[in-house]
């Protein structure tokens, strides 16, 4: 018997090939926000290390100055990058823009605001954020 | 959703400000002890610095309350999530402020 699609809990929710690229971004924007906020936390505690002096703020930095730290970095900057764009694409859709003009439902009945445009924004998103990341490990690694 | 989207384009152009005072001049040498101080010394930069830290912990736990809510419903744990976040916001709000005052009056 075949399984009821809105049955299947967080994996039906989380699969990325089923309902195109709107859905790989809302997964994309909820990872990357997650993955942004452990960061903020982590970097408000890196940063708090310059209260034990000298000594202790080079000890940490040290730590975290090595290749993982570096690649570690460079996808945060990806997710940064991601997330921003993306952001800004909902914000527009969210206010109408790019979203096309009201219209009869018709047979097949797509949505008229998931159309080219804003698949648009979501592959530039996706390039912007691999662009960042590349240029992010050449200035960490051209050091 | 309109504190969720204020506070994300708010931070958007002051973290950019953030990121391009790390490009002003060599990357290592932008973390050395006496730069990150000297920073966190001019005041106009420890105020950017405060609302950063306020933008992005409203923004951050505001996203995760709105992602646990989709995950699950319920009048207990939607409260349970709504107050955790919140004190989790405070506390990172007064954890980074501590940092920034200590080292803007001088205590370190």
């Amino acid at each position: 018997m075949p399984q009821d699609e809105h049955k299947e809990g967080i994996k039906g929710m989380a699969n990325p090939r089923r309902y195109g690229i709107e859905r790989v971004a809302y997964l994309l924007m909820r990872l990357s926000g997650l993955g942004l906020l452990a960061y903020f936390i982590g970097h408000i505690y890196e940063t708090s290390n310059i209260l034990r002096g000298q000594v202790g703020w080079n000890d940490f930095m040290e730590m975290i100055s090595t290749p993982e730290g570096h690649i570690i970095m460079s996808i945060v900057i990806a997710m940064c990058v991601f997330h921003t764009v993306n952001g800004v694409r909902v914000m527009l859709g969210h206010g109408g823009v790019g979203v096309g003009k009201p219209a009869r439902p018709d047979y097949p009945y797509d949505p008229a605001s998931q159309n080219y445009r804003h698949k648009i924004g979501i592959y530039s998103a996706i390039l912007l954020a691999a662009v960042a990341m590349m240029y992010g490990l050449a200035v960490m690694f051209g050091e | 959703m309109k504190i969720h989207y204020g506070t994300a384009l708010a931070a958007v152009a002051l973290v950019a400000v953030h990121i391009l005072m790390r490009l002003t001049m060599n990357y290592s040498e932008s973390l050395e002890y006496e730069n990150v101080l000297a920073n966190y010394k001019f005041v106009p930069y420890a105020i950017m610095l405060e609302l950063i830290l306020i933008l992005l912990s409203v923004h951050g736990f505001n996203g995760l309350r709105v992602i646990l809510l989709e995950l699950k419903q319920g009048r207990i744990y939607e409260k349970a999530v709504s107050y955790g976040c919140l004190a989790a916001m405070i506390g990172l709000i007064a954890y980074g402020s501590r940092t920034i005052i200590m080292i803007n009056m001088g205590l370190v």
